[in-house]
């Protein structure tokens, strides 16, 4: 008689209710021990009654010394402690970039130009494939100059564009929080592919006439993860200036960047990204506790460069012919997944709860002792976000992750549909994200955001913000106009 | 001694080309298709030029965006033609696939007021860039818009377009929807999508011996080169014209299709016989049934005056008048039926190769104002592809040259145009002569 197959445990409603008690257990369990102590306590002070509480104090034969050195230690160690804490990092308000449809390129347009601009008809067939089932939509938006046939990437028109976006988002965020331009400290911006002198974070300076004292850095060729390098950069200024703010713009100019030849691996950023920026206000003062959106909980970067595949996966060099291009290789998506496995192993401590870390722990401690066999066990990062803004790189990122760290499509909507809707703006992406979370009226006050860039380098970078004060619709930004017709099924394959 | 005659150098520049999308996405899976009064102008082109003085709000980058905008409502023109594989009638249709309209900018060397007065025919035609059809359909932009900056700030927007897609009145009344949305007026008139307007009746009649006769003349082995003239009446130069005819009842229209005719002919041949004229009739408005102005497509009905030339001006201008206020409903209709049948044969020439007149004096053109007041200084209106014995195109003139004001732009073997335009017969009314030949 053939034995009956066991019954599937592990979706078994018994043993889910079990992991949730276990759960609940474990990331209570200082609530759990304190509650009965206390109450055990207080019910002891109680039975004893005042007069034996008095007896026991006189008995302790405490005199204006003692009790001056105690309250001395006590403060002394209070004052230690609350000036050594890292000042908090708050997120006052932040601005995207919503571009004119009339930049829009829709695909036929796409592909109209690439066969009158391209004269390889493999390369236009390749192209038509990527654009076919690149997730992307028909709202997309390329920069003026690369609407002409052929496109005219004059340093003029790179500088017009910079304007445009930048110059649109930082007016946004000052319409939005009030803000004074001669009250920025500090100035970051990160735009990776188009560095002109002066920088930009000079043009910025030079339209909104900042303060000379300001402290402005300018990051470039650092990809598409530079957006949160340029937050960390942020943080770690505002730890050393008190009551100061920074604004930081994240964006990536796509008009010097179009290539003009005919090497596969180099012709996907023609397809792929588009027009885009954002532009955050963070502070650490106390005043704008009460105002900001979210509060920065962790920063978390892994490079790795020092692998020489890593290092040469997104690389930036001249074809045969002389045009220049950014080359993607073939590994990019397991090195992608290499980067964020390392990632997650430093971020997981942080911001894991205590049930899935002894979790990891055990099954780590009998992987390696007990039988190495044992699958490992990928802690569930569910449980300590509950919004994810992936990197809108392309769809087979938003794939991998949603794969490895096992996400549900409600998770990755946000990234799904920046792609859709944006496409690949490079480090402003995460910004059009936890817009669209926001515009959905999903943000709820006490929600914690996970935002996960990945960039050449290879980087793989990651901020937790925490949220302070619940975002009500509607929300004005860039899904203003369109965000009750998402989300929108994206199919597969869009036939051209 | 030689005397060289030397072609001055055009002082029109083309500099940069792109494609213009409509603001709003067209849905998926739009289509629109053609009639057979469409396939029959298959293989004209239409372009109109407009020409405005310099204003704060007519620049360059503001009409690309306002274009874009009015492109929402015409998601045919941004559409490019397939053959319709569906109903396995193979023939050509447009796919509402979004691609946009191709605009070209360009900048003239020279103030507007020096252009209308000393440009020539071939400066122009170069005022609306045109491309005929490529190796590959789907990849072709049937329209091209052209935005042209003077020296002054003055500016000039050519639009040209298959007559495939559109008659001359479908692309003024699209230049005023233009106007409107740049001026974020009500748009008057929306166009209308309607390719069953033109289908036959339930009991067709198909008859055109007229076009049955064009459709047997084979194409000419060798086109002569055609160029063209304009000539603008002034109101006072056509109260003249009819004061000269005697006659009661004709219109401005009458008067200088048969002044033209007749020149035109006494000069092909000294003796003057019964000649045939074709006219071309914009018929939106005299259907029972009338299509609206922003019907989107063709709807000229083309038919033949014959008149014996040799008994006078006037008696040829009442013959033309009596032919034009005569079309029949029932005539236009025959020539659509005759056309639906024979819409899968190829196309041949509408306008030529005899000499044709189109009559669009009838349809408002000068109310495309992008500036709120500010009118075109001039608009002019070519056909491509009309090679034969030539073309003539008489259209409403500037409105401050008075409401009989016409403009007559008359296209002929570059030897009769040479002489049309010092005819003295037609000067002594003394139009303004503008875009002559350079020669």
């Amino acid at each position: 008689m053939p034995a009956q197959p066991l019954p599937d445990f592990s979706t078994s409603v018994r043993l889910k209710y079990v992991k949730l008690g276990y759960q609940y257990l474990v990331n209570h369990f200082l609530t759990l021990l304190l509650i009965p102590m206390i109450a055990t306590c207080v019910l002891e002070l109680v039975r004893r009654g005042p007069e034996e509480l008095i007896s026991v104090y006189n008995s302790l034969d405490l005199d204006v010394i003692h009790i001056l050195c105690s309250s001395f230690v006590i403060i002394f160690v209070l004052t230690v402690y609350y000036m050594s804490r890292p000042r908090p990092v708050y997120l006052v308000d932040y601005a995207c970039f919503k571009p004119a449809p009339s930049c829009r390129v829709p695909f036929a347009t796409f592909m109209e130009h690439t066969s009158m601009i391209c004269e390889d008809p493999k390369s236009v067939q390749f192209q038509t494939r990527i654009l076919e089932r690149s997730g992307l939509g028909e709202e997309t938006c390329l920069p003026p100059a690369n609407h002409y046939i052929p496109p005219n990437p004059t340093m003029e028109a790179a500088r017009a564009e910079a304007q445009l976006v930048i110059f649109s988002a930082i007016d946004d965020l000052i319409k939005k929080t009030g803000l004074q331009p001669k009250h920025i400290d500090i100035l970051v911006v990160n735009c990776s592919l188009f560095s002109p002198t002066p920088s930009l974070s000079a043009m910025i300076v030079n339209k909104y006439k900042l303060r000379s004292n300001i402290k402005s850095f300018n990051l470039s060729g650092m990809g598409c993860s530079a957006g949160l390098l340029s937050i960390d950069l942020a943080r770690d200024l505002l730890q050393v200036l008190p009551g100061s703010n920074a604004l930081v713009i994240s964006t990536e100019i796509i008009t010097p960047n179009f290539y003009k030849g005919n090497r596969r691996d180099m012709l996907l950023p023609n397809c792929l990204f588009r027009m885009g920026a954002a532009a955050i206000l963070l502070s650490n003062r106390r005043r704008d506790a009460t105002r900001a959106k979210y509060r920065l909980l962790h920063v978390v970067r892994t490079h790795k460069g020092a692998d020489d595949r890593a290092y040469r996966c997104v690389y930036q060099e001249e074809d045969s012919d002389g045009h220049c291009g950014i080359s993607l290789s073939k590994d990019l998506m397991a090195i992608a997944g290499d980067a964020l496995k390392s990632n997650i192993t430093t971020i997981g401590p942080l911001v894991l709860p205590m049930s899935e870390q002894l979790l990891f722990f055990f099954t780590l401690v009998g992987r390696k002792l007990i039988n190495p066999t044992l699958r490992p066990y990928i802690p569930d990062f569910k449980q300590a976000f509950e919004h994810f803004c992936i990197h809108a790189g392309g769809r087979a990122v938003i794939d991998e992750l949603q794969k490895s760290l096992q996400l549900s499509a409600e998770h990755v909507e946000a990234s799904r549909m920046t792609l859709h809707r944006f496409g690949n703006t490079s480090s402003s992406s995460l910004w059009y994200e936890l817009n669209y979370i926001e515009s959905k009226g999903r943000m709820k006050r006490g929600d914690r955001v996970w935002q996960i860039g990945f960039g050449s380098g290879f980087k793989c970078n990651s901020a937790v913000w925490k949220c302070l004060r619940t975002v009500k619709t509607p929300v004005d930004g860039p899904w203003a106009e369109c965000i009750h017709r998402y989300p929108v099924d994206i199919p597969e394959i869009v036939k051209l | 001694m030689t005397v060289s005659v030397e072609t001055r150098r055009s002082r029109v520049t083309v500099y940069a080309k792109s494609t213009a999308p409509s603001l709003t996405p067209v849905k998926p899976g739009k289509t629109h298709e053609f009639t057979a009064l469409d396939h029959s102008m298959s293989r004209h082109s239409v372009h109109l030029v407009c020409y405005y003085r310099q204003a704060p709000t007519v620049t360059m980058t503001a009409l690309k965006e306002s274009l874009c905008d009015v492109l929402s409502y015409y998601p045919a023109m941004t559409g490019r033609l397939v053959k319709n594989e569906g109903d396995g009638c193979g023939e050509w249709m447009v796919k509402c696939n979004d691609a946009g309209v191709r605009m070209v900018d360009a900048r003239a060397d020279t103030t507007l007021d020096e252009f209308l007065a000393t440009a020539t025919d071939e400066e122009e035609r170069q005022l609306a860039y045109w491309e005929d059809v490529g190796s590959d359909p789907y990849l072709w932009s049937p329209y091209c818009i052209q935005f042209t900056d003077f020296k002054d700030g003055s500016m000039a927007v050519g639009i040209s377009c298959t007559h495939f897609h559109a008659d001359p009145t479908c692309v003024a009344v699209f230049s005023r929807a233009w106007s409107e949305t740049h001026r974020r007026a009500l748009v008057t008139c929306p166009p209308f999508f309607h390719p069953w307007a033109f289908y036959p009746r339930k009991n067709p009649v198909p008859s055109s011996p007229h076009l049955s006769e064009k459709s047997t003349i084979p194409p000419p082995l060798h086109p002569p080169a055609m160029s063209s003239v304009t000539f603008a009446f002034s109101a006072s130069s056509v109260r003249q014209c009819l004061a000269d005819l005697q006659l009661s009842n004709l219109s401005p229209f009458d008067a200088l299709a048969s002044l033209l005719w007749l020149r035109i002919s006494s000069y092909k041949s000294a003796s003057l016989g019964t000649a045939q004229l074709t006219l071309a009739v914009d018929c939106r408005r005299r259907m029972s049934a009338p299509l609206p102005l922003g019907f989107y497509g063709n709807a000229l009905h083309f038919f033949g005056v014959k008149a014996d030339l040799s008994s006078g001006w006037s008696h040829i201008a009442s013959e033309l008048n009596c032919h034009v206020s005569g079309i029949k409903e029932d005539d236009v209709w025959s020539s659509v039926e005759w056309l639906h049948e024979r819409s899968k044969e190829k196309a041949f020439q509408m306008y030529g190769p005899e000499l044709t007149c189109l009559a669009w004096d009838n349809v408002p053109v000068y109310n495309a104002e992008f500036s709120p007041g500010a009118i075109p200084v001039h608009v002019g209106c070519r056909i491509g592809n009309a090679q034969g014995e030539g073309l003539v195109v008489i259209m409403a003139g500037a409105p401050g040259e008075g409401e009989e004001a016409r403009t007559v732009i008359v296209t002929l073997p570059t030897d009769l145009t040479a002489q049309i335009y010092r005819d003295e017969a037609i000067l002594k009314y003394g139009p303004k002569i503008m875009f002559s030949p350079n020669i």
